[in-house]
């Protein structure tokens, strides 16, 4: 039995609620802490602030529509989520793409991945306390948004691809655009990476936090530059090959650890390879149409049933569309990266002091209207 | 105590660097000839009228329902000027509602619609937000090259 | 007796229009320089790039609603200002920046120095405390627990400086710089110096207290207004005094020719100060832990390592150039083995490139 002068001296957890309006929470977040002074006691994530009801609401609208929502969900990687579902339509309607247009989604797509892949350094900066990531990610970051506003007429929400293809060739001056941009960016990420990777207050902050096994990445339903960190040579591009990804040369960073430091190192690494995927596929695109002659304005898919996942710069994105015959579908799941690996931040929370917390948020990389969607 | 000097160095680098960025509002970065504003419609100069008949495609398919439309019986077409036998009567854009997806312009069998290069469109209340017939053809004007061929 | 009392208050009349000023443009150097670092420009609206800028963010500042929140203990949110503001203020009573430009000189100016600033800490925490807030009091936490471990490295560097020159006086410690300034006799001693100042600022990488991404801002994130103007001041005016300071103790204050001496204690202190923003501009944040690892296990024992290094120097009388030797390997050796430790220690990289699917059943034996 405890003294009475010792119980005066007891403490108490103390219950911190982090978000939505926090800034460092990506987005609309919240995560309730229990925290006992600066370690972490338990965690408990509230998710659904960016609720759309997107899975209802394509239930409503038509094919064509649908592509201009898919944008919406993972808002930092458009044209990943625009593929997922233009591939499971083509693959009810038996649609060959035009190789042209698998080469333009494909450079599309990458280029997403390294923009996207650049926020995610900006913020993992910012998280860690630093200041300048944020601008120098943004500066490159910035080149990559001028060559969809150029392609696609926007920055953010493209609207690009269509069932069989992409809805217009590339511009005239595509070409000489990317020669003069692949240089720069490579210098960029150059730039970002001596900035921030040898650092070692940074190593410091990120190597060793936040890690989760392998085998509890798998079980969580992880995936991908966050499941690769753990070491697990899971990329969809390679074991689930789509488009014309399997005719292209590229490595797949792994991480050994899943720490926040090999989360961002493969990201990183990441960025290098998507970069010479889209030189790959610049140099090797043929010419031809865009859009496969047999789709019609009006898409009418024929009965069936398809689940299509593509390597979204998050991780495994999944679109699972069911057709009663006709020009809306009948039921759209959609299977979000962000929100498995959301998922994982109980697990990788345990025994963190609270500005890990942000560190291994920022790690994740989540975007907040994929995981609420 | 490497990596914070060459952290130290490439802030060093880059403070002797021109910057990147452009004084907003005195100075404007050039918008892409793709570039998607708000949708606007096309004036025919030939026959002084829209192009669109007020078919309602673009109202069907856009995802967001913000556009009205309203036809009517063409005078011009008695005449014999016109070729259109019915032409435009009411044309509504909620700007407010409209995601800028460019499905409108795809849809259009007419080719009387097209994404504007207007995007700085700020008002005072959400009313204003609502673009009649006049003001889409005035938005319209001068952009005909950026009709989507499709 | 009553020309000196008038004499000294309009001293501190003066040094306050002076620390304000200067506040002004610590604020809009720091927002140029840190533009441009990061390719931008910083501010260009308001008179010449900008240059009005932070006068116009004071008058904003001014005519904000004065919030108090409701559950705040209202008279410690409203002394935890002043309790910051003061001390910030009082140690430049005897600051010299020349010989004869002093309100008044102390003979234990320092150790005067020293004692004041500690002061500051009670207003974090009673900031933290005051606002009834649950991120303002971990940040007054944070700022006690630092504040406090980062005290004892900066006295024993100091102390070494005394040692070197024999004096309190900071009169004194800088005319005895007036060859050789101390920072090339002990390099070491200089560098503790900066990082123990900077954490007692809470400047990055030591902004721990305020770290905006983690706990919003720390015992400031219900101050608003002129309240939060006061902090802003005094933290500063406190980077400012750390440059001035560092001047004054290790780049040998107004002591080099050509220039007059005010230019060159401005030209230093300012020079400090800016590579202050330097590394606010590259550095991330540490965590509090690292903070305090840093502090009791690498600072300190450095400290007293630097204290004893002088005071062998002094005793058996060597060379000048042995002491910057022995302190020069001293800070390559320290730099090597956290380099080593960090990085060569724990492979830099855990990557493997590899062109198969392979899973992470095929990983356990």
């Amino acid at each position: 039995m405890k003294m009475e002068a010792e119980k005066r001296f007891d403490t108490v957890d103390m219950m911190l609620n982090m978000g939505p309006q926090h800034p460092s929470t990506h987005g609309v977040f919240r995560m309730v802490l229990t925290i006992d002074g600066e370690k972490i006691v338990a965690v408990e994530p509230h998710i659904g602030y960016l609720h759309r009801g997107t899975e209802k609401l394509c239930e409503g609208e038509y094919y064509l529509q649908i592509v201009s929502l898919f944008d919406r969900l993972d808002y930092i990687s458009s044209f990943n989520n625009e593929l997922a579902f233009v591939i499971a339509v083509e693959k009810l309607m038996g649609i060959q793409v035009p190789e042209r247009a698998e080469y333009i989604r494909v450079i599309m797509c990458e280029l997403n991945r390294i923009a996207s892949h650049l926020m995610f350094y900006a913020a993992f900066g910012a998280d860690a306390g630093a200041i300048t990531p944020f601008l120098y990610a943004f500066r490159e970051r910035e080149q990559i948004q001028s060559v969809f506003e150029a392609v696609s007429g926007a920055r953010m929400m493209h609207n690009y691809f269509r069932v069989g293809g992409v809805i217009e060739d590339l511009p005239p001056d595509f070409g000489d655009r990317m020669n003069k941009l692949i240089p720069k960016l490579k210098q960029g990420i150059q730039e970002c990476d001596d900035l921030l990777t040898g650092n070692e207050i940074f190593i410091a902050r990120a190597k060793g936090v936040g890690a989760i096994s392998a085998a509890d990445a798998i079980d969580f339903g992880m995936s991908g530059p966050n499941l690769r960190a753990c070491g697990v040579l899971e990329d969809i591009r390679r074991s689930e090959p789509y488009s014309v990804y399997p005719t292209l040369d590229f490595d797949i960073p792994a991480g050994q650890n899943g720490d926040c430091w090999d989360r961002y190192m493969v990201r990183m690494e990441e960025m290098r390879q998507s970069l010479r995927i889209v030189e790959q596929a610049i140099a090797e695109m043929p010419q031809g149409p865009v859009i496969a002659p047999q789709v019609r304005k009006i898409v009418k898919v024929p009965k069936g049933e398809v689940y299509v996942r593509v390597e979204n710069p998050r991780g495994d994105f999944g679109v699972y569309l069911i057709s009663q015959g006709g020009d809306k579908p009948y039921r759209v799941k959609i299977r979000g990266a962000s929100f498995c690996n959301l998922m994982t931040l109980k697990k990788l929370l345990q025994q963190c002091y609270v500005a890990d917390c942000v560190v291994v948020l920022g790690s994740l990389d989540i975007v907040l209207g994929e995981v609420d969607r | 105590m490497i990596g914070l000097l060459k952290g130290l160095n490439t802030t060093l680098k880059t403070l002797f660097r021109r910057p990147v960025t452009v004084q907003y509002p005195d100075e404007h970065l050039p918008l892409a000839p793709r570039y998607k504003g708000f949708p606007a419609l096309l004036w025919d100069d030939n026959v002084q009228e829209p192009y669109c008949v007020g078919c309602q495609v673009c109202a069907r398919y856009c995802p967001t329902e913000c556009i009205t439309v309203t036809m009517k019986d063409n005078t011009k077409f008695k005449d014999g000027t016109s070729t259109r036998k019915k032409i435009v009567d009411f044309f509504q854009i909620d700007m407010a509602k409209c995601i800028v997806c460019a499905i409108c312009v795809e849809v259009c069998n007419f080719d009387a619609i097209v994404m504007s290069d207007a995007h700085e469109e700020s008002v005072f209340s959400r009313g204003e937000m609502v673009a009649d017939l006049n003001r889409l053809l005035e938005m319209g004007r001068g952009q005909e090259k950026k009709l989507r061929k499709s | 007796m009553t020309g000196e009392l008038l004499l000294s208050a309009l001293g501190v009349v003066g040094m306050l229009l002076f620390l304000t000023v200067t506040t002004f443009a610590l604020v809009w150097i720091e927002r140029k320089f840190l533009g441009h670092i990061q390719m931008r420009l910083g501010p260009m609206r308001t008179g010449y790039h900008g240059i009005m800028q932070p006068v116009a963010d004071a008058l904003k500042l001014l005519f904000k609603e004065d919030f108090i929140p409701g559950s705040s203990d209202r008279l410690i949110f409203w002394l935890a200002p002043l309790a910051v503001f003061v001390p910030a203020f009082l140690i430049w009573v005897s600051i010299p920046f020349t010989k004869e430009l002093v309100i008044r000189n102390l003979d234990m100016g320092i150790f005067y120095i020293v004692a004041v600033s500690v002061v500051s800490i009670i207003g974090l925490v009673m900031a933290g405390w005051g606002s009834a807030n649950k991120y303002a009091l971990l940040g007054g936490a944070r700022a006690a627990a630092q504040l406090i471990s980062y005290e004892l490295p900066l006295i024993m560097v100091i102390l070494s400086v005394v040692m070197l020159s024999q004096s309190l006086d900071l009169k004194t410690i800088v005319e005895k710089q007036a060859v050789i300034p101390y920072v090339l006799l002990q390099p070491l001693g200089f560098l503790i110096f900066l990082f123990a100042s900077l954490a007692e600022v809470g400047r990055t990488p030591f902004d721990i207290p305020q770290a905006e991404s983690e706990v919003v801002g720390g015992p400031f994130v219900e101050y608003s207004g002129i309240r939060w103007s006061i902090f802003f001041l005094a933290e500063y005016v406190n980077t400012f005094a750390v440059g001035v300071l560092g001047a004054l103790l290790f780049l040998g204050g107004w002591n080099w020719p050509l220039l007059p001496p005010i230019i060159w204690i401005l030209v230093k202190s300012y020079f400090l100060v800016l590579v202050i923003f330097w590394m606010r501009a590259t550095f991330p944040r540490l965590r509090i832990d690292q903070l305090m690892s840093l502090a009791w296990k690498v600072l300190l024992p450095l400290a007293f390592l630097n204290i004893l290094i002088v005071g062998a120097h002094q005793f058996y009388r060597w060379p000048a150039w042995s002491l910057s030797l022995i302190s020069l390997v001293v800070v390559l050796a320290v730099g090597y083995r956290l380099r080593w430790r960090r990085i060569a220690g724990t492979s830099r990289l855990g990557l493997s490139l590899a062109t198969e699917r392979r899973l992470a059943n095929d990983r356990t034996p």
